[in-house]
């Protein structure tokens, strides 16, 4: 064919943050395809130094507004760790809902109102609410239901207010859990039927694979989310104070950007590395959501993230509904304790939506932040972003040029990129 | 909750409240209010606490004449809440523990009940008055399918201490008193009150100094918990049924009875706080203080965050505001407590506010508590639960040391607040839900300002005296105070409305045939038959010339009842002048003189009238000191500066009529927006003799 | 005609532009009365051709400034959107350092000079670049609060804020006041509006949606100090949301 193509996407839309692709073909050949990301720098690291210990989880909250509870919960456990402050199994329990229920946000959005427009044609669902009006109001309440378990636990869906060093400023009442209880039941069905909207226009996810690694947190109980050690598909685990040496933040000659790397020259985390890890522990439920699109583990497949997320939702509901459960039978108990300042360094490790998000912080004698580290799911996703373009850019140049900007664009969208997180600090730029 | 349709103008009930009030009143109760001035009112709280006792009917007497008694066991006790509970008797709100403090909330069974409380956060005042209240719906797509929302579950208020009981009595003497509160009256006749006895004294209460840790009425039934067993004493013959209905009690022993009447008698020595002054001394002491230094300290250190008032169980100013949905169609129009401390509350549309100075709103809420509505009402409004000083961050909002210290360190220069005898005409009845009326007419004035020409689509014809308002309520934006500018007897009316807040921005868009409502009119307006006979000043300000001219024009129909008659009218320029045109008639005429003048004239302008401030019209005027009434009417500002120049003229005090403007919320002497130290202008105003308002520190 | 509306967003976490979406059903709703002609979080389409623009984020580069300013010039009316927009938020902790020295902290030895994405200036609210006509302030912004907002814009009326403390709303939620409870609360000097949302979970007023405009600063720091907090920890906590504002 030997067409010249000149691809550019400024702003990415239906992402969160602001990103570019870049695409330039000459006579059939690819000559540059980048994904480069255009957001503010932040500059976090540098705003937490000499803040109380009790603020950081506040000011790294608004680091990302998607997944303020996994910055919350990795920054509270970064600084429990530092300060050697134990939580109650109680408070364990409620941050685990209070991930899940971001999850279920987070992963609703995505794949409700920002995959599913692509899958059936439409530039967002605002038009959908016409051609599609019973699935939005499935997806519309599923996203209720998952703000409402956030709400129910941390008093705010977006920047938490409950959770604190030690544990909660105010638990939910029993009543509560009881009513959440019921929400989340009547939520599975509708995550099947959500489920099956997206297997009705599953054909429109690309077949494309790439083999690369998976990394992931991962523990011998549960699937993992609130805590683990580091998992690698390549093999291997390793304690979460390891992260430096798993994610080898590096900085490309040719550009400002850290790009992480551990076995191959990138790898990928999030959904699609939560299942290919941790699939052995998902319920029943969420096996079968797995099944009804064939995915199995180790997927390669970059686009089948959108799939994995959805057998997340379910599987979140479920383990909520049992998590719930264990809280009743246990009872729920107003608890105090006195926050004894220490001095020391330590690093939180929690699944945000997106994936691995470390926090690592060292604190001083007055209780105050002397260092911090934040390293964000989609940073160590970039760099798996750009070469899963490289090498399906030149696998679909022969296509009329809108289908590839489409397809690169689902490409991006796949990863469900929080850019706002990945630039807290960093521009990355690839040109 | 009960529908109203507005425009049907008859509400689904009408009912007569029954219970008498006459304890709590002042003086004679034949609707009229007298003028409580200075000398009274202690004998007025003494009828007070003497008369209370027919509120709820009959408390049970025994054969000897004593006050019968029932009691019960504990667990039988807990059996009877918890069939409250269970019965249906309607929701059951109690005393229910909220962390280390105590609230008023449903229960769901005894035990939750708490009566060993020391004093609720909120008072429970906020189950007749909530915190916020839909006062109606409505669907602005089908203009005035208005649904007022009367709440009329059955509640049982269970715990009350007695200061809330006669806090609640106070309410009921605000919202039903005079101008019945429909939504308020519906949720209180629907409410059984379970009093209870204080077991343990929270440590800023000073109940114990003011007698209201102790209640004879007020209540259906009162218990008190005696550790073993529960004494109970009937107020009621709905308490007497609740009681035989669900509960074996038997009377109290001799023993039992002494029991609660020593834990009565003892209970005001269990106070740490005293009143070290008699409260029937609270009126003379705030008389006598107005400038005491203790204001302006203590103002310093106020946050001004309006807790002290919001606490506070007899406080009572609501604001009410429209709230659209996001589908543009259906609103709310909402009443949410407010609070005089708020910098916001006297502002006006315009941007004025009347109690600007912090200091000022402080000590307003003394001035309130202790004199003005003791002089309106005839108590104290305030039954020293201590709940503000409790809130109080900085620790300056508590009554008993306030007073204390103005009894060890008095000023003794006593200024006097006297109220104006008004016979209070008007509407009684459906007064928050306004009537359907049409725009007839639109007559653009100046940039800013427009004549509307209005008919009550009822066909009724507005019965006002020149110098009141009606609110103008447009549904989804809310509601706005405009004085009549027409002259009464005629089937339409007219308003002169500036633009310049959200009500009136919105109604400059409106077109002749759309719907706005009314409600109205309210206010004092001009005696016209007391100044029959008399020459007339009509002195005008900018916008005053609008009730100006509803009076004028009245003059002018009944010219042969008034001597001379001379217009004085200023504005700022000669493209703000409003009624040109009746400016012009009126100066035709042979027997009226008019002047006007602005206060600045471009060049080249036209303009035939002078040039320079209202003020330099009076001097050169030639007129009769004695015989004229001047009518005044203008500007805040501009009141100060015309009456110096008139009394330079040797005009007397007496022979000087204004109209003031406030914050005219609700127009019925509730909400307390318009308040001018004790006047509501509402009610009293806005048309004022100026005798009876020239010493008011608040009112120029 | 349905009011066109668009939403931008600049240094932020984008989470008041969550916050419409979790306005759940009542989006149907928003859809219908305005016509959402851009919004990048959610939608594809895009338009310069819009009557209200709602802004989310600080401003930190002249590429920032640059992209306001035609916003600007397109809006007819251009409402700030949450903390970082209305008073700069989190964004202006950085200040306290010069630009050199926080990207020393955050990229140490890499080379970023000369890169206009790295151009930074002290963080800026949106106000101090282009005039604002309305502020949805918060962190996030209310929903509710946002609704109402657009409710008013739609039919005429002026949306205002509320003129008084965050104290107002935490007693009429009956909350045991945090000051009790032995925490700080910037409630007594913070502009109500969030339905007093931390003091009624159990946690202090963290002054997001920026003081009043005549706070109380004196007497609350009376009160803090009354209540033993340090000048350092009144510093720290006065400069979250609202760094250096005159406050101390």
């Amino acid at each position: 064919m030997g067409r010249d193509i000149d691809i550019e996407v400024r702003h990415l839309t239906r992402v969160e943050g602001h990103g570019n692709i870049y695409l330039n073909a000459r006579s059939g050949k690819v000559e540059k395809v980048l994904w480069e990301v255009d957001e503010a720098p932040r500059f976090f690291e540098a705003m937490v130094r000499g803040k109380s210990y009790h603020q950081l989880s506040h000011i790294t909250s608004r680091i990302c507004g998607i997944c303020s509870i996994s910055h919350s919960l990795a920054s509270l456990k970064a600084t429990e760790a530092a300060m050697g402050v134990e939580i109650s199994k109680q408070t364990e329990l409620l941050r685990r809902l209070a991930l899940y229920g971001e999850n279920l946000q987070s992963h609703t959005l995505h794949v409700g109102y920002l995959v599913a427009p692509d899958l059936l044609g439409a530039g967002s669902v605002i038009p959908l609410v016409k051609t599609a009006k019973e699935a939005v109001v499935k997806i519309v309440g599923l996203h209720r239901t998952a703000n409402m378990l956030s709400e129910a636990i941390c008093g705010r869906a977006t920047h938490p207010i409950t959770l604190e060093v030690g544990g909660f400023t105010e638990i939910p009442t029993e009543r509560a859990l009881l009513g959440m209880r019921e929400e989340l039941e009547n939520a599975k069905g509708v995550c099947t039927d959500v489920a099956g909207v997206v297997l009705a226009h599953a054909d429109r996810l690309p077949d494309f694979t790439r083999e690369t690694e998976f990394i992931a947190l991962t523990n011998d109980e549960n699937y993992a989310f609130y805590d683990g050690d580091l998992g690698s598909t390549d093999g291997g685990r390793w304690p979460v104070e390891e992260y430096l040496s798993i994610t080898n933040e590096y900085v490309v000659p040719h550009s400002t950007a850290k790009y992480t790397r551990h076995n191959r020259e990138s790898y990928m985390v999030g959904a699609l590395a939560r299942f290919n890890l941790n699939h052995a522990m998902l319920s029943k439920e969420a096996m079968e959501v797995a099944g009804m699109f064939g995915l199995k583990p180790v997927c390669h497949n970059p686009f089948m993230n959108n799939v994995a997320q959805l057998v997340e939702i379910m599987d979140s509901l479920v383990d909520s509904i049992g998590i719930i459960d264990e809280l009743l039978d246990r009872g729920l108990e107003e608890e105090s304790g006195e926050i004894e300042v220490r001095a020391g360094r330590g690093v939180g490790a929690v699944h945000a939506p997106r994936g691995l998000l470390i926090h690592d912080y060292t604190i001083d004698g007055l209780g105050n932040c002397t260092k911090a580290n934040c390293i964000i799911p989609t940073n160590q996703n970039h760099a798996n972003i750009q070469k899963d373009m490289e090498e399906l850019a030149p696998a679909i140049i022969d296509k009329p040029a809108k289908e590839i900007e489409l397809t690169l664009e689902m490409l991006v969208r796949a990863y469900d990129p929080c850019i706002s997180c990945s630039t807290h600090y960093i521009d990355v730029n690839f040109r | 909750m009960r529908a109203i349709l507005a425009h049907s103008g008859v509400h689904a009930q009408s009912r007569k409240f029954d219970i008498s009030m006459s304890g709590l009143i002042v003086g004679d109760h034949d609707g009229t209010r007298t003028l409580h001035s200075s000398g009274t009112w202690s004998h007025a709280v003494v009828r007070v606490l003497s008369g209370m006792k027919e509120r709820m009917g009959t408390v049970q007497h025994d054969e000897q004449g004593g006050i019968r008694i029932q009691a019960m066991s504990k667990r039988e006790w807990l059996n009877f809440v918890d069939r409250l509970i269970k019965e249906n008797e309607g929701e059951v709100i109690g005393v229910r523990a909220r962390g280390s403090r105590f609230q008023y909330a449903p229960l769901e069974s005894a035990e939750e009940l708490r009566l060993d409380y020391d004093v609720t956060i909120l008072p429970p005042k906020k189950y007749l008055l909530p915190t916020h209240e839909d006062l109606m719906t409505f669907d602005i797509s089908k203009p005035f399918e208005v649904l007022a929302n009367i709440d009329e579950g059955k509640r049982i208020l269970l715990g009350v201490h007695p200061y809330d009981v006669l806090a609640i009595q106070q309410m009921d003497e605000i919202y039903l008193g005079t101008h019945r509160d429909e939504h308020y009256d519906a949720r209180r006749k629907n409410t059984i009150i379970i009093a209870s006895d204080i077991l343990n004294v929270s440590e800023r209460s000073f109940a114990g100094s003011l007698g209201t840790h102790v209640v004879e009425t007020g209540f259906d039934l009162l218990v008190t918990d005696l550790g073993d067993t529960v004494a109970v004493t009937i107020g009621s013959e709905e308490g007497k049924r609740l009681l035989d209905t669900h509960s074996e009690t038997r009377e109290a022993t001799l023993e039992e009875k002494k029991h609660v009447k020593r834990l009565r008698k003892e209970l005001p020595s269990r106070y740490a706080r005293k009143l070290k002054v008699d409260k029937y001394m609270w009126q003379k002491l705030l008389e006598e203080n107005y400038d005491h230094p203790i204001w302006e300290e203590n103002s310093k250190k106020c946050l001004q965050c309006g807790s002290c008032t919001l606490v506070c169980p007899t406080c009572f100013c609501y604001d009410v505001d429209d709230v659209m949905s996001l589908n543009l169609k259906e609103g709310r129009r909402v009443r949410t407590w407010d609070g005089c401390l708020l910098r916001d509350f006297t502002r006006v549309a315009g941007g004025e506010i009347f109690r600007e100075n912090i200091k000022d709103r402080y000590r307003h809420r003394y001035y309130r508590k202790g004199l003005y509505l003791p002089m309106r009402n005839g108590f104290v409004a305030c039954v020293g639960c201590g709940r503000c000083a409790t809130q109080c961050l900085p620790d300056i909002a508590d009554p008993c040391e306030i007073m204390n210290t103005l009894a060890s360190f008095s000023m003794h220069e006593k200024v006097n607040f006297p109220i104006p005898d008004v016979k209070v005409a008007g509407v009684e009845e459906g007064l928050l839900i306004p009537e359907p009326a049409t725009i007839l007419r639109k007559e653009r004035q100046t940039d800013m300002e427009t004549l509307y020409e209005i008919r009550p689509d009822s066909g009724r014809r507005l019965e006002y005296r020149p110098g009141q308002f009606v609110e103008v309520s447009i549904f989804g934006v809310g509601e706005a105070p405009i004085s009549i500018a027409s002259s009464p007897g005629r089937d339409t009316f007219e308003l002169l409305v500036r633009r310049i807040g959200h009500v009136t921005t919105k109604l400059d868009t409106m077109k002749v045939g759309e719907k706005i409502g009314i409600r109205g009119p309210f206010g004092n307006g001009f005696d016209v038959s007391g100044i029959a006979g008399r020459d007339i000043l009509f002195i005008s300000g900018g916008c005053g010339l609008a009730p100006t001219r509803s009076l004028i024009e009245y003059v002018l129909e009944n010219r042969g009842d008034f001597g001379k008659v001379t217009i004085l009218y200023g504005c700022k320029e000669p493209g703000a002048v409003l009624f040109g045109n009746d400016l012009q008639e009126w100066s035709r005429k042979n027997d009226v003189l008019v002047k006007k003048t602005v206060d600045q004239c471009g060049e080249g302008e036209c303009w035939d009238g002078e040039v320079g401030l209202i003020t330099t019209l009076i001097p050169p005027l030639d007129f009769d000191p004695e015989r004229t009434i001047s009518i005044v009417v203008g500007p805040p500002v501009m009141y100060k500066f015309v009456i110096s120049e008139l009394k330079k003229k040797e005009v007397p005090d007496e022979n000087i009529v204004v109209s003031l403007e406030r914050r005219m919320k609700c127009g019925v002497g509730k909400c307390g927006h318009c308040q001018m130290n004790g006047i509501y202008v509402c009610l009293e105003g806005p048309v004022f003799r100026y005798t009876d308002v020239k010493d008011m520190p608040e009112a120029f | 005609m349905k009011p066109r509306v668009a939403f931008f967003d600049f240094a932020s976490c984008e989470g008041c532009q969550l916050q419409v979406i979790n306005l759940e059903e009542k989006i149907l709703d928003l859809i219908d009365v305005v016509e959402v002609v851009s919004f990048r979080e959610a939608m594809k389409e895009s338009s310069d051709d819009y009557d209200i623009a709602f802004v989310e984020g600080s401003i930190m580069r002249p590429m920032d400034e640059e992209r306001l300013k035609r916003i600007r010039k397109n809006a007819r009316i251009l409402v700030a959107l949450g903390a970082c927009a209305c008073i700069g938020g989190v964004n202006r902790l950085r200040n306290e350092w010069s630009v050199d020295e926080v990207k020393k902290e955050v990229y140490d030895e890499a080379d970023i000079e000369g890169n206009r994405l790295f151009d930074v200036f002290p963080t800026k609210a949106v106000d101090e670049v282009v005039d604002v006509d309305f502020r949805i302030p918060g962190c996030p912004i209310n929903r509710e609060e946002f609704a109402k907002v657009v409710a008013h814009l739609a039919i005429g009326k002026e949306p205002r804020l509320p003129s008084y403390p965050v104290c107002v709303e935490c007693k009429k939620n009956e909350n045991i006041c945090v000051f009790e409870l032995g925490k700080f609360c910037l409630g007594p000097v913070t502009r109500a509006g969030c339905n007093a949302i931390c003091p009624t979970h159990g946690d202090g007023c963290e002054g997001c949606r920026g003081y009043l405009d005549d706070p109380r600063m004196e007497a609350a720091k009376d009160v803090l100090r009354k209540y033993g907090v340090s000048f350092d920890e009144m510093m720290k906590r006065f400069n979250m949301f609202n760094y250096r504002k005159g406050a101390i």
